[in-house]
This record gives C-alpha cells, structure tokens and sequence, in this order.
C-alpha cells in the first residue's frame, strides 16, 4: 500500500529547520557526495505562493492575506491527497485556527509534525544576523504575539504572510496541538547528541534509521561542509542583506554576545516554555547544556 | 450590454470593463467574445480532461470556481458565462474575467499566450517575463515614465506572425512600486478594495495600439548578490524558457493545445532573442536595471 500525508518540519525561525531539511535530502539520496545546498529538492514550505497558486490555477494576486489564509486548508488537504508519496515540508507558521474555527494545517492530512525547539537565547542572535537587524528588535518580536513574516500589503511578497505569534506562543501552538501526530526534537540535541536525535527523527519520519547512512548524511550536512559551500558557491535561502546563512550553529553563543539586561529580558518573557523544555535551572537561571530530562511528546 | 476592444478581439460584455476601450455599436459590426452571467453547474464539467481542486479543463471548456467570488466558465474562445457568489463586487469578478477567462479565450484562440508584459521600442516590441514579484509591472512602468509605448501588462498573447497583440491600456501597480516611481496616487483606484495595489490607466500616447513583431524576450531574475547578470539563452534552449513562461499552462494541457503550442514556440524560438536577466534583490534599483537592458538591447541591434 503507497503511503502518502505530509510531515511537517515545523520550526520557529533559525532553529535547525534548513540543517534538518538537508539531511533529510542527503538521507533520501544516499550519494557518496552531499546535496549541493541549492538543489535542496524537499517539498516547498507551507508558505510558498507558487506552491498555492499551482493547485488553485488562478491567481492570487489580488487576493488579502486573509482570503489567501482560507484558502490554504483546502491547498495542502489536495495535494496530499493528490501525491501518493511521504511528503516533507517546511513550516514556520505557528499553528492556528482560521476566523470560522478551521485549522490552517489540515489535521486529516498530517501524517505528523516534527518540531524543531531551540533556546531562544542563541535563536536571538542568529536571527538579528539573518536579518541584518539588533537584537533589541528582535528580542521585541519574539515577545510580539502578533509578529507574522510578509504581513505588509503594500507591495508583493514571494512568501505568504506567515503568523509566528510569540516564540512562546510559537512553541506551544504546535507542542500542545495534542489531535496530531508530533515529535519535540531540541536543536541542542542534534548538536550534542547527533546520532541519538536524528535516528529517533528518521524514525518518526518514516526514513532509513541504518546507520551507516545517518553517520554518512551527518557528515554530509556537517556545519564546516555547509560553511564550505556556501563560501564555494553562496546560498539562494540566505537573505540578501545578511553576510551569511551557516553561521555558527554553536550552542551557548548567548553567553558571549547578548548583554545581561538582553538575557533577563528573554528569560521573563519566555520563562515557563524555557523551563518546560530544560533551558533553565531549578533556580531559573539559563543553561548552556540544556536539562537532559525535559518534557517530550512521545512518538 | 457594452461593446469593447482588447487583444484585438472585438468583446460584448454585461459586465462592466472600464480598463478596455470602450467601442459604439457601430464598431462592432461582429462580436468575437461575449461574456455574459449565465448558470453554471457548481459540480463542474460532466467530461473534464484535467480536473483540479477548483478548476477542471474539457477541450475548448474551461470551468473555474474562485471561492467567494464567482463560477466561470470559458466556451470555444468565444465565450465568457460567470455565475457570481453572493455578495461579490463587480471589481472582484471583473479582474477574474480579464484575467483567467481572457487568457484562457487567447489560448483557445490558439495565440501563444505569455506571463508577461510586452514594451515597445521602434518598430518592433520586447517582452519582459518572470516569476510574480521579480520586478515586471515596475519594470513596464518605468520604462513608461521613459516613454515607451506599453502593448502588454501581465499577459502578452502573441499570434502566428510572432507580432504581439495590444491588450488594453492599464498597468497594475502596487502601492510601493508608485511610491518609488513617484507616480501621484491620488486619483488612482484601487484594483480591489481588499488590496493595496492599483489601476494605473495609460492613455493613447503611452498605450501601442497595433500589433508589433516580436524581437526579444528578456527573462527576469533576482539573486541575493550585489551584481547584475546577463546569460544568452541560445538555439534549442530557448524553447524552455518560452514553455516556462507561457501564461497558466495547466490550462494549455487541459485544452488539449500542447501540440499547436509546441508549434509556436517551436517557431518563435528560432526568430527571437532571448537573455536571463538577473538582478539583485536587496533593492530594486530600477535605473541601472533599465541601463543594463539597454545597453544589451544596442549590442544586438534593437532600437531603445
């Protein structure tokens, strides 16, 4: 019997997604070489324009974001139910219901969800590189429970408007959506523990868990070979304003950048998901390493 | 019932259809399209060939349901028949009617029919395509505010002679690209009320009103580096990128017209010149793209 559904690869931005989706790649291709980062031929993100337009063949253009929004159950429901293939795609809305109670993501078509969590701590810093902007302002949208990706009206935008709520709110939108199938992977997990994380992810993910193959998409999708090529060759994902996409991808990066002040701001406002997910000791205090035991979903 | 002309095509309408030039009775001594509100069946084609989540394709017939807006139906080139959904403004369904339904009309009609804008330049026109967003209606619009006679604006039907035919005198023109053009906006409408995007109507100085031969396609592009590029696109590979960019080819293969399209662009892509344009995307810096394509349009012979 064919299989088909669409798993998410859901994540607030800057938290491990594009290195998930190029080992997912390089897993599929089993190649001795490793996917060239511009041909990553994972499904399109939830939020691709051409992705909507295509199964809806009119145009869209004219349309608000919140027509575009109704619209987009009855989008994915088609295509997973159109394609007879596992389908991954990347996500960053949040999840939400639509004004008449609808879900934006289709529960009857989720095959599941794997959520990407990473300490909000160094998502402040790689997200103020990404888009070239303070970290004071980021640290603002991250507490804004209305933030949203593409949401101006006054020129066209390549992605649709994309609602992220708070990074809080980000989290709990998909980690609590308790009627899908879901896994809770921490992005300190795939640094730390690589072989552990990804083969459970594999696993959720209907992939090969061989070994072999792991070890060798992980070397493959390895932060100094990502770095390699994009400094061969750049990167279409990375925006235009920012020097580069693969960055660090270090853990505890916060504690050399952000200021005191900056840190205690994010921990107030982000104080119970931190906590929840091992980013905080019992006295409340951020840690490097997160907490070993933390509260997952189980697969 | 008004009489109107666009893509050469003599069109009777109960809707309204400001942005066309409007004809007297005694100019349409014969109708090639009427669009009329008629019963649809919201079931949709009893025989469709292609049937998708809300359009379904028959040979000659296309059926087309916009959600909150209206049902349509495209007949043998020649009709237009639109059963609303309550409620619905007249703006909503005329730009589904100049649009989707024109365009399909131009397909049967066996024109090659682009998602792109065409400009003219001397005694020939260029044709500007992408994807949306990569910069065509700002492009045609500053070429415009140059001089430039405007044939196209979104889609472009060309005819077997390889000449593209004018369709009607209007830009759409979100609310950045105005600024940025300082073009007035007071005075201008809306295209929807629901956007913010608007009708920029050329008047009969800026708006070519014969069909021109086809010189060149210039295929535009973005990239997150700082400089421009040019790639000529040569012999059998310009057949792609005419393919790629013709308008809604889902409804090319549900029409059953591969085949006559094959044909035209076959045609085409031996007489034309096609060039990637490829600019950056961190801002839109309309003057040195229009230099670029300039000085490229010198080097292989064309007027600007």
């Amino acid at each position: 019997m064919t299989k088909s559904g669409i798993y998410w690869l859901a994540s607030y931005p800057k938290s491990g997604n594009t290195w998930m989706r190029l080992f997912i790649a390089n897993l599929n291709g089993e190649e001795e070489n490793p996917v060239d980062i511009n041909e990553l031929q994972t499904g399109s993100i939830a939020s691709a324009r051409g992705w909507i337009d295509a199964v809806l063949e009119f145009d869209i253009g004219a349309l608000s974001h919140d027509e575009i929004d109704q619209l987009r159950p009855a989008v994915y429901h088609w295509s997973a139910t159109h394609t007879e293939v596992l389908e991954y795609h990347k996500i960053h809305d949040a999840y939400t219901r639509l004004a008449d109670g609808r879900e934006l993501i289709p529960a009857e078509v989720t095959r599941g969800a794997l959520y990407l969590i990473r300490n909000p701590l160094d998502v402040a810093i790689s997200f103020a590189h990404h888009s070239n902007c303070s970290i004071e302002k980021v640290i603002n949208n991250m507490s804004n429970a209305e933030f949203a990706f593409c949401a101006g009206n006054k020129r066209f935008h390549n992605q649709l408007r994309q609602w992220l709520l708070s990074w809080s709110d980000h989290v709990l939108s998909w980690v609590d959506a308790e009627h899908i199938n879901r896994l809770v992977i921490r992005y300190e997990d795939m640094v730390e523990q690589p072989l552990t994380t990804f083969t459970s992810v594999a696993k959720f993910l209907e992939l090969t868990t061989d070994e072999t193959s792991i070890k060798q998409a992980l070397e493959h999708c390895a932060i100094k070979n990502l770095q390699q090529q994009e400094q061969d060759k750049g990167f279409k994902e990375k925006m235009a304003k920012s020097a580069k996409f693969f960055r660090k991808g270090k853990v505890g990066d916060w504690q050399e950048t952000l200021s005191p002040t900056q840190i205690q701001r994010i921990v107030s406002d982000h104080f119970q998901v931190m906590q929840r997910f091992g980013y905080l000791d019992a006295r409340g205090q951020p840690l490097v390493r997160p907490l070993v035991s933390h509260q997952t979903i189980p697969s | 019932m008004d009489f109107y002309k666009a893509f050469g095509l003599i069109i009777s309408s109960e809707i309204m259809l400001p942005p066309l030039r409007l004809l007297q009775s005694r100019d349409a001594p014969s109708v090639d399209v009427t669009i009329r509100y008629g019963e649809i069946d919201k079931n949709g084609l009893k025989q469709a060939t292609t049937t998708g989540l809300h359009c379904q394709v028959a040979a000659n017939h296309l059926w087309l349901h916009v959600p909150n807006i209206a049902w349509f139906e495209v007949i043998d080139g020649n009709q237009i028949i639109v059963m609303p959904e309550s409620g619905v403004d007249q703006q909503s369904i005329r730009l589904y009617v100049l649009g989707s339904c024109l365009g399909c009309i131009l397909h049967q009609r066996h024109f090659l029919v682009m998602h792109a804008n065409t400009i003219r330049f001397g005694d020939q026109c260029v044709m500007f395509a992408g994807a949306s967003g990569n910069g065509k209606s700002t492009l045609a619009a500053a070429f415009h505010q140059r001089g430039q006679q405007i044939l196209a604006d979104d889609v472009s039907a060309i005819n077997s002679q390889g000449e593209v035919i004018p369709s009607y005198p209007q830009l759409k023109l979100w609310h950045d690209t105005i600024k940025q053009l300082d073009i007035e906006l007071a005075g201008l409408n809306k295209i929807r009320m629901q956007v913010d995007k608007y009708a920029y109507p050329l008047d009969n100085d800026s708006f070519c009103q014969k069909p021109l031969p086809l010189a060149a396609i210039y295929l535009l592009n973005t990239h997150n580096q700082e400089n421009f590029l040019k790639e000529p696109i040569k012999g059998f590979n310009k057949f792609n990128p005419i393919k790629n960019n013709t308008y809604r080819p889902s409804y090319v293969k549900g029409l059953e017209l591969q085949s006559i399209q094959l044909k035209l662009a076959s045609k085409l892509a031996g007489r034309i010149y096609i060039t990637r344009i490829t600019r950056p995307n961190r801002l839109f810096q309309i003057d040195q793209l229009i230099e670029f394509i300039q000085q490229d349009m010198v080097s292989h012979g064309m007027a600007i």
